[in-house]
């Protein structure tokens, strides 16, 4: 079968599904939220307290899948190609939605056009941390040792959100520093732990227990603003004027999703979302609340590919 | 005096009703999906972290625990009965532990492996208790010139694992390598050998490639010969291991649970060669080393002690850095960020009820499980009568609903079948399916860990013999190859000859 003579019979049915349901009330059964991830990682954590809390405003169960691999782009494209009926949506992030697309030259979809935005959730802001060993205890004393000896930093893989947080921070302090790839934040800290490396890009969660610790000194926050976790902790845009990035999580369902189960979910999330509850429980994982219309996460999208563009192509990150 | 008044912390925590129940459901749980082919503990406790938001922190970790270390115990069943290993640490035990059940001594390789990993779960348990800060700054002195050196040491080791033909095992070493290169580069992000599917992007799935070179292949070859089958219902005399039996159990054990326990600890994957060691060791300090592979006590005895030893101790860098040695690991720091725990190095000072209840509790999980095991294995034995037509198609499912619920990727299956059939093909030709499994968990780490050491040292080779613990390592793995090939060359010598006087 062609793809246009499935999309045109996916439609229809689609829209006979909508005649047959236009009485009942989504969601009237069981929602399937598919996480990227592997389970355990950030994302699977802050999908697995959203889901559990949005079953109880739906009144319906959702039920967890995480579909890892290929940096998330396995999970991204099976919630692009599902039935678009609202029963399977994603937790994108920023690689789902801005950093893949970007990178891979075999694109499996396309995160604007392929799916339909409900709500950005959260902020997670990243860090850049050393080994206490290394002298440097600022990011100008950072810069500056950098352009002095030569250094090397870890991230938790190429392309991701880690590895192009240094990328963009070495085009805008002008220093050469090498990269590190692991598989994963886990192997990346022991390393730095243990000071075979001397540098790390990380996300703030998975550092933070380290950085109280002593065993890690975080030198900046990539965020604009300081994280409300960490206030002595400066933001690298102090030093270097303009330096944002974060990460981000955000549900979308596949294109062509009727705008009522989008406005239901949407309606849903942000109900979590301003529970004291989920918000304190983001506070602790150093997570900020958005809650966001679809409207506002398809701008973010934008945006966000609009601001990654240059530094995939300068850091001349690609894949096939 | 500090030590004594923690443990007795942790067993009143561990030691409260609720946790006891909690530490018995995850065993169970833990045995019964190690028992299931296919289906293992990443996928379980993946699907029960949603359960522990309503339970507290200690009595959900204790849970999660259990499920991990009893499915470490389970494990072995299969391996032994169906030559089925789910995990990389079991394949170890089904080349001398299926043997045994077909010589109809599955009973005897149940109940030693049961006993093995009791004496190593209770002793590294203990190690945990002890060392587990000072054994944290080894574990910190690996980078990655060290662990590239012991990936060399294992795949020398590797070599013993064979005992046919050394070309033929050399040659699915290097098979086993290259199966492990597919996938993503990880430092330019290339795709290798993926065919074009991006499925494949994050390599093979190892339970995949496990379940099909040692199962799905087996139930080919026994398809073929109903008769072996019979011999192996037939001649169970007795389940238990008598005095001789434990006589040649104690030596193994002790060294298996030493190898086990220091491997372990090592986060870079460690653990994945505690039980490959153990075998190589206990077939060069062994009398009739010929035995091996053909049922050897010793076989079972040693590589379980030093699987499940591993097991307890790759709990160390978990509790005492927050990091993961492995994915299930992972799954536990996903479960204490939900419970509000920032895992890392304060746990111990701040949770101490926490740190000292989980490692209480694995004594305590570790006894459960040798009294729930002892009694079963009569039962697991009779599963071997079970008629094939039945218990195939059993074992098949079971596969494919354990493989697929690792990654919910249905190209792990075509891989199963794939690997079935190249299994398959391998027994024909003789070839072992356990150096092929060596290397393929090994080559990825070892590539890994080269390249990242040649950009550190940039692009100074010297750096694998300057640092001493790498140094040491190299110069281990070189007395290891001397020892093996010193009785091949000199064997071969005497081959030559004796053909020269024909």
């Amino acid at each position: 079968m062609t793809s246009i003579t499935r999309r045109i019979l996916l439609g229809s049915a689609l829209a006979l599904g909508l005649a047959g349901a236009a009485a009942a009330q989504f969601p009237e059964r069981q929602i399937t939220l598919v996480i990227p991830f592997a389970a355990g990682g950030s994302t699977d954590v802050v999908g697995r307290i959203v889901a559990e809390r949005m079953s109880q405003e739906l009144g319906q169960q959702i039920v967890v899948q995480n579909v890892g691999g290929a940096g998330g782009s396995l999970g991204a494209q099976q919630v692009a190609q599902a039935d678009p009926d609202g029963y399977t949506i994603l937790m994108g992030t920023v690689a789902t939605h801005a950093l893949n697309p970007l990178i891979l030259k075999q694109k499996p979809y396309d995160p604007v056009t392929d799916f339909a935005p409900v709500s950005l959730l959260v902020l997670v802001p990243n860090v850049l941390a050393v080994h206490p060993d290394v002298p440097a205890q600022t990011v100008q004393e950072l810069i500056d040792l950098a352009k002095a000896e030569p250094l090397a930093y870890a991230s938790s893989g190429n392309g991701t959100p880690l590895h192009l947080s240094g990328e963009l921070f070495k085009a805008m302090a002008g220093v050469e520093i090498d990269h590190i790839p692991y598989k994963g934040s886990g192997p990346a800290l022991t390393d730095v732990l243990g000071n075979q490396v001397p540098i790390i890009f990380d996300n703030l969660p998975s550092a933070s227990g380290h950085i109280s610790s002593g065993k890690l000194r975080a030198l900046g926050v990539t965020t604009a603003e300081r994280a409300p976790s960490f206030p002595d902790v400066p933001a690298i845009a102090e030093t270097l004027p303009g330096y944002e990035t974060y990460s981000w999580n955000a549900l979308f369902a596949p294109a062509g999703t009727p705008p009522e189960a989008i406005e239901a979910l949407a309606a849903a999330a942000q109900a979590t979302m301003a529970d004291p509850a989920v918000v304190a429980r983001m506070g602790e994982f150093s997570a900020t609340v958005v809650a966001s219309t679809p409207a506002e996460l398809g701008d973010h999208v934008t945006a966000e590919m609009a601001k990654w563009e240059p530094v995939v192509r300068d850091a001349n990150v690609s894949m096939d | 005096m500090d030590l004594l008044s923690n443990l007795a912390l942790g067993f009143g925590v561990a030691s409260s009703l609720a946790n006891l129940a909690f530490c018995l459901i995850g065993v169970l749980l833990g045995t019964l999906i190690g028992v299931l082919p296919g289906i293992g503990a990443t996928a379980t406790i993946a699907m029960l972290l949603p359960i522990t938001f309503q339970l507290e922190p200690v009595s959900s970790l204790i849970m999660l625990a259990g499920i991990y270390y009893g499915a470490q115990y389970g494990g072995s069943t299969t391996a032994i009965l169906i030559n089925m290993p789910g995990e990389s640490s079991s394949a170890v035990t089904a080349i001398d532990g299926y043997q045994m059940a077909r010589k109809g001594r599955a009973g005897t390789a149940l109940a030693t492996a049961a006993l093995g990993s009791f004496f190593a779960g209770s002793v590294a348990t203990f190690l945990v208790a002890i060392f587990a800060p000072p054994l944290t700054t080894i574990a910190l002195k690996f980078g990655a010139a060290e662990y590239f050196s012991l990936m060399v040491m294992g795949l020398v080791m590797s070599v013993a694992l064979a005992h046919g033909s050394v070309l033929k095992a050399l040659a699915m070493v290097v098979l086993g390598l290259l199966l492990g290169m597919v996938g993503t580069d990880v430092y330019t992000g290339a795709p290798r050998f993926t065919m074009g599917m991006n499925q494949f992007a994050d390599g093979l799935n190892f339970v995949a490639v496990a379940v099909g070179v040692f199962g799905i292949a087996e139930i080919l070859r026994n398809l073929e010969d109903e008769h072996d089958r019979q011999v192996m219902t037939k001649n169970i005399t007795r389940l238990f291991p008598n005095r001789e039996e434990f006589r040649q159990m104690v030596g193994p054990v002790l060294r298996g649970t030493g190898i086990g326990s220091v491997l372990g600890i090592l986060p870079g994957g460690g653990a994945i060669l505690a039980s490959f060691a153990s075998y190589t060791i206990e077939k060069k300090v062994s009398k009739n080393p010929g035995e091996f592979g053909k049922g050897a006590l010793a076989g079972v005895a040693g590589p379980e002690s030093a699987n499940n030893a591993g097991a307890q101790t790759s709990f160390i860098p978990l509790l005492t850095l927050g990091i993961p040695a492995n994915p299930v690991m992972a799954l536990m720091i996903g479960a204490m960020i939900i419970q509000g725990i920032v895992p890392g190095p304060n746990v111990v000072t701040e949770q101490p009820a926490l740190f000292w209840g989980i490692i209480a509790s694995m004594w305590i999980g570790n006894l459960m499980l040798v009294v729930l095991n002892l009694p079963l294995i009569g039962l697991w034995v009779k599963l071997l009568t079970v008629p094939y037509y039945v218990l195939f198609p059993i074992i098949m499912a079971m596969c494919s609903i354990g493989v697929y619920s690792v990654n919910s990727n249905p190209y792990d299956l075509f891989a199963v079948a794939f690997f079935g059939l190249l299994g398959y093909i391998m027994s024909k030709l003789r070839c072992e399916p356990a150096p092929l499994l060596l290397g393929f968990v090994l080559g990825p780490l070892l590539e890994e860990n080269l390249r990242r050491a040649m950009i550190l040292s940039r692009g100074d080779p010297t750096t694998f013999v300057t640092r001493p613990i790498s140094a040491t390592l190299l110069l281990m793995s070189l007395a290891i190859l001397v020892l093996v090939f010193l009785p091949q060359i000199r064997k071969r010598r005497d081959e030559v000859f004796t053909e020269s006087d024909a």
